[in-house]
């Protein structure tokens, strides 16, 4: 079975999926950069009072908030957020995470259940993740770090 | 001790005749463990001196909309100033260290790569060290690009 065969069949629910931050459009930056940095996350999703994913607020939106001058202890996160959620339910296969990652170019994905209600994030790191359980053969083995590998060397 | 050397011509035999050279179920897998890392799209990208203000840094990042910057001094890498650093070490008290140079708040020693890594090097620095952005440096350590997953991902999908 070829990767895509794999990608065309396998569901979402299967990538490891992290938390989302979910937030009302009213939190301001201060606060949301807070969770963000306590949670390691790139991003906080703004989401209605059902839960549904209305946009995002990520760390370019942190890098237009500084540009403009704003302050961050008056700024609601709408006010920077991204509208352009990527969206995919659970059940949908992970070609559609694959094409909205390398060709809508979305870093983070929402994933939602059938209702539409946030259940959790993934996106490039997830993809990342998933490709090297699929070839870890190849992936898993190799040597990393910041100094060449002959000067990574161990034992005799 | 020179006739210690002198062998045989018919007791000498090709050290490589048992060579089996590895098989791969897919040309994807052939492509992550073969093709070196330099087949990987690298380019477009920014380098900024260490030296430079974080403010210059912060608007580079805006103006151009990438997520990271290497910092070079001369020729060589000396370190990586990203979106996360400015998330994790630079929003918060942004007036005050605005005028204070990169240097002081970039990630040193970043996981790096060469270009002629098998590809899966820069698929394991992303996937399995967990970075967002990976420079690629050739032999001689000049920097030659900067690997992101999307660009990963586009090189995987050219061996679908």
């Amino acid at each position: 079975m070829s990767f895509k065969e794999q990608l065309s069949r396998e569901q979402i629910r299967t990538l490891p999926l992290r938390d989302a931050i979910a937030l009302d459009e009213h939190t301001v930056a201060r606060a949301a950069i807070a969770l963000m940095r306590t949670h390691s996350l790139g991003c906080a999703v703004i989401v209605d009072p059902g839960c549904r994913p209305q946009g995002i607020f990520n760390e370019q939106s942190i890098i237009r908030m500084l540009m403009a001058g704003v302050s961050l202890d008056t700024t609601a996160i709408s006010a920077f957020a991204d509208p352009d959620v990527g969206i995919v339910r659970a059940d949908d296969p992970i070609l559609f995470a694959w094409q909205a990652v390398v060709d809508q170019g979305h870093r983070f994905l929402c994933v939602t259940d059938d209702e539409g209600y946030l259940i959790g994030l993934t996106g490039q790191r997830g993809l990342a993740e998933y490709v090297c359980d699929c070839y870890a053969k190849q992936i898993a083995v190799q040597r990393l770090g910041s100094a060449p590998w002959m000067l990574q060397r161990e034992g005799a | 001790m020179s006739s210690f050397f002198r062998m045989d011509p018919a007791e000498t035999c090709d050290p490589l005749s048992n060579f089996e050279p590895a098989e791969y179920d897919t040309e994807l897998e052939r492509a992550l463990a073969e093709d070196p890392i330099a087949e990987i799209d690298a380019k477009p990208y920014l380098q900024i001196s260490p030296h430079a203000s974080v403010l210059e840094a912060v608007e580079m990042l805006h103006d151009s909309g990438a997520a990271s910057l290497l910092v070079v001094d001369g020729e060589h890498l000396v370190g990586i100033f990203t979106e996360r650093d400015v998330l994790e070490k630079v929003v918060e008290k942004y007036p005050r260290v605005c005028g204070q140079p990169v240097e002081n708040f970039m990630t040193t020693n970043p996981t790096i790569v060469y270009q002629s890594d098998p590809s899966a090097a820069a698929a394991a620095a992303i996937a399995v060290a967990g970075h967002r952005h990976v420079p690629v440096l050739d032999m001689d350590e000049c920097v030659q690009g900067v690997i992101s997953p999307k660009r990963m991902f586009a090189f995987m999908q050219k061996h679908f």
